[in-house]
């Protein structure tokens, strides 16, 4: 038994060694794993050291990543771990809000240096043309510089959904000053962010993750930011709304509203808080600057009117379509005139921003005509079906002399022997 | 079944007209006779038919034969039964060339049918309307032999193939519902399932061989093979059994109330006429009050009011009114289904004709409490 046992033991010895040792060969220098946490990195040197958090940070950005140090932009020295050394060398320290475009402008408006990265290097021009570059300029230290959107020391990529520039982060980056209660009574300026919160631009980005969808930026402009002035704004507003815009030039409101200093969209949809259209809104509006009982005023309600006809007509037909369904009857056609009728219906509420009603009769019209067509069409060729169900009295006609026969063969009895 | 080869009437050599003289031709050559005794099996003659004997003579035979006033609207239900099932089994082979069992392509199939395939709409209305009847008058005709006490011996064969009957036109009328596909008929399948397992031991067999509680491809596959094939044969084998049955014991009216007799031309003539009135009612139904289409069936949205067909709608209400697991109302069905069976036979063979009274009035009760019902599921009916 004794030996036997041993020989286990050995076995056993043995096995247990190789796993222990197992891990150690698995264990690559480079292989794949997860960087070592370094305090001491290339990018910010011995700085991390007593600025952990700040190191962390900055970390993050694809700044690290690209010959950017701490002491680029605070200067000092990185190398050295004694302090009164290390802040010596040019070294700036905080570095102050007024300062901060000029010192990021030093790198990102150099063609040179940008051009490997193929990014824009006029975002300093364009910064002093905004409304917060020229403020800043006035000694206004409370407008944003380039850190209160990028981010101080944690800079990402654009195309990182982490980014403050994301789209979808983008409303609440400006939204930080633009929607922060206090700031926006103090300086007499609208709440932007939470108008913008209930719009339908809003909805499409969050509710329906459109990244298409407008934000603060697609409007007012990216490092440029100002509002647009009365005059611009249908230029904005069409860069999307492209057929609606052309309508509205080719109308009567166009000039009327330059005339008196209205601004063209803004003055019914709203400018922050734009809302989903509502077909019935062109009833109500016209009268928030014509007279009510004026010429003008009434235009609104007639092409409602006309093209809630039309939407009835086209609602009737649907139901007529329908009905031949259950039969059914061959209706694909019919199906695809109402598509072709819907968009008649689509385009006159392109045409209603030229506020000419003869013209959004024109398509209003055309779709109406569309269900009203149906509707004789289909009506008819149920009549037809009548008319062939009615050939049941001939075949009752038939059907009753014969058993007239009938009951005569049945009475006479067998046929009468000769 | 008389002997005499020769007929007394009608000598040899007398003129023939062109009909008979085209049997006779065939008659030297093939055996007519035994062609014709082929119908005996199916009803249509109820004396035996001496297959020795000249066509001719046998047709005379028979249609002198007295006969039990047949065309009298109890008879008639049997008969109208199988008239029905010819046409349905017709009406059917015709839907089937152009049907394709499957969940893409049913309902477009069966809407194609109607609305492209010349005179399919008759056809495919003429099959649902048919179904409609041949339900009705099955379930007619086991009401009638129940409260004509038709159980009693030596009758309790007829009584139990005529519960089968019964049993097998509403299977087919069940799988031939969900066949086309259509929202309305595959939410009455889904909710009619409903119904089928809450029946103990039968449900969950039952549901094994559809293949589960889900409504898709597959059971849709499996209820068309059933109800093209399987069911009709033994439908048809039942029909086959009730008929044969019925030649050994007679029908019913001239042992129950006396002989109004008829001669066997007298009651061919009324078939005609029956046969043309009933094909006449279907194709006024068919024509004037067609079913409609309610577009293809979506297994992921229910729509409001879903109910299962109507002959189960009694079962459906017990199970959304009454608390409790389904199970149990399930047991209370079966035993109720089994007790309509065997209890008309058990009370016949251990009470006599005094209980036959009182089984009437347990009938009655029955019937108003499923009518009951019925109206209960048609409007509680809805999302479960």
């Amino acid at each position: 038994v004794t030996p036997r046992a041993g020989g286990t033991r050995t076995l056993v010895l043995a096995l247990l060694a190789t796993l222990a040792l197992a891990p150690a060969a698995f264990a690559q220098p480079d292989g794949g794993s997860p960087a070592p946490l370094r305090i001491v990195t290339p990018a910010s040197g011995r700085c991390g050291m007593c600025h952990p958090g700040d190191r962390v940070a900055f970390e993050k950005s694809p700044h690290a990543r690209e010959e950017v140090h701490c002491t680029s932009c605070h200067g000092g020295d990185d190398t050295t771990m004694d302090k009164a050394q290390a802040h010596s060398k040019g070294f700036t320290g905080h570095v102050s809000k007024a300062a901060v475009p000029k010192m990021c402008a030093s790198c990102h408006s150099d063609e040179k240096r940008m051009r490997p990265y193929d990014l824009q290097v006029d975002q300093f021009e364009l910064y002093q043309t905004s409304r917060h570059g020229i403020l800043l300029a006035k000694g206004d230290t409370q407008v944003a510089v380039c850190s209160d959107c990028h981010g101080a020391h944690d800079i990402l990529a654009a195309s990182d959904p982490a980014s403050r520039i994301f789209p979808t982060n983008i409303p609440r980056t400006c939204g930080t000053c633009h929607g922060d209660t206090t700031l926006v009574r103090q300086r007499h300026i609208k709440n932007a962010y939470r108008d913008y919160l209930t719009s339908v631009h809003a909805h499409q980005l969050f509710d329906r993750g459109n990244l298409r969808a407008p934000t603060c930026v697609s409007c007012h402009g990216v490092h440029g930011a100002a509002p647009p002035e009365v005059g611009d704004v249908t230029k904005v507003c069409g860069r999307c709304h492209t057929a609606e815009r052309r309508a509205f030039i080719a109308g009567p409101h166009a000039a009327g509203m330059a005339r008196n200093n209205v601004p063209e969209c803004i003055a019914c949809h709203g400018e922050h808080g734009i809302q989903p259209s509502v077909t019935e809104r062109l009833g109500s509006s016209c009268v928030k600057c014509h007279e009510k009982g004026d010429k003008f005023e009434q235009m609104g309600p007639k092409m409602l009117a006309d093209y809630q006809s039309a939407v009835t007509e086209i609602a009737k037909a649907e139901k007529v379509i329908a009905e031949a369904d259950g039969v059914p009857m061959a209706t694909e056609d019919y199906h695809a005139r109402i598509e072709e009728a819907r968009t008649y219906l689509r385009e006159a509420m392109t045409a209603a921003h030229s506020v000419q009603p003869e013209t959004v009769a024109g398509f209003t019209l055309r779709a109406k005509s569309v269900g009203t067509e149906i509707q004789t069409e289909l009506h008819r060729k149920f009549g037809d079906r009548r008319t062939s169900q009615a050939m049941i009295l001939v075949f009752w006609f038939y059907v009753a002399v014969t058993v007239g026969i009938l009951r005569r063969l049945r009475e006479r009895g067998p046929k009468a022997k000769k | 079944m008389s002997a005499t080869p020769q007929d007394p009437h009608r000598g040899p050599g007398s003129a023939t007209p062109l009909r008979w003289a085209i049997v006779e031709w065939l008659e030297k050559r093939i055996n007519v006779t035994e062609l014709f005794s082929l119908l005996t099996h199916f009803g249509l003659v109820y004396t035996p038919v001496d297959t020795r004997r000249p066509l001719r003579e046998v047709m005379r035979e028979i249609g002198e034969t007295p006969l039990v006033s047949y065309a009298r609207w109890p008879h008639v239900l049997g008969l109208l039964a199988a008239l029905l099932f010819g046409l349905e089994a017709f009406t059917g082979i015709l839907l089937a060339f152009y049907y394709h069992p499957t969940a893409e392509a049913a309902y477009d199939s069966t809407a194609g049918i109607v609305r492209d395939v010349p005179a399919g709409w008759f056809i495919h209305q003429m099959h649902v309307w048919g179904a409609y009847l041949l339900v009705a008058v099955v379930l007619l005709r086991v009401a009638r032999l129940f409260w004509d006490r038709l159980y009693h011996a030596p009758r309790e064969v007829l009584w139990v193939s005529g519960m089968l009957l019964g049993f097998l036109v509403l299977q087919l009328d069940f799988t031939g519902r969900l066949l086309p596909w259509d929202v309305k008929s595959y939410w009455a399948a889904v909710r009619g399932l409903e119904v089928v397992w809450s029946l103990p031991v039968i449900g969950p067999i039952l549901s094994f061989l559809v293949g589960g509680r889900i409504i898709n491809d597959d059971v849709l596959l499996r209820f068309y093979v059933l109800h093209i094939v399987v069911l009709p044969a033994l439908y048809l084998g039942a029909i086959w059994f009730t008929f044969a049955t019925m030649r050994r014991i007679g029908l019913s009216q001239a042992t129950e109330r006396g002989v109004a007799t008829t001669t066997f031309r007298k009651h061919i003539i009324d078939l005609v006429t029956i046969t043309l009135a009933l094909f006449t009612g279907l194709v006024t139904l068919a024509t004037l009050v067609p079913f409609r289409f309610h577009g293809p069936a979506d297994p992921y949205t229910t729509p409001a009011g879903t109910r299962p067909p109507w002959y189960m709608l009694a079962a459906y209400a017990l199970l959304q009114n009454v608390p409790g697991p389904a199970f149990l109302v399930g047991t209370v069905l079966l035993v109720v289904a089994l007790a309509l069976v065997f209890l008309p036979m058990w009370s016949a063979r251990h009470h006599e004709a005094v209980d036959d009274k009182r089984l009437r009035q347990v009938g009655i009760a029955f019937a108003a409490l499923w009518l009951v019902l019925t109206v209960v599921g048609q409007l509680t009916g809805g999302h479960k």
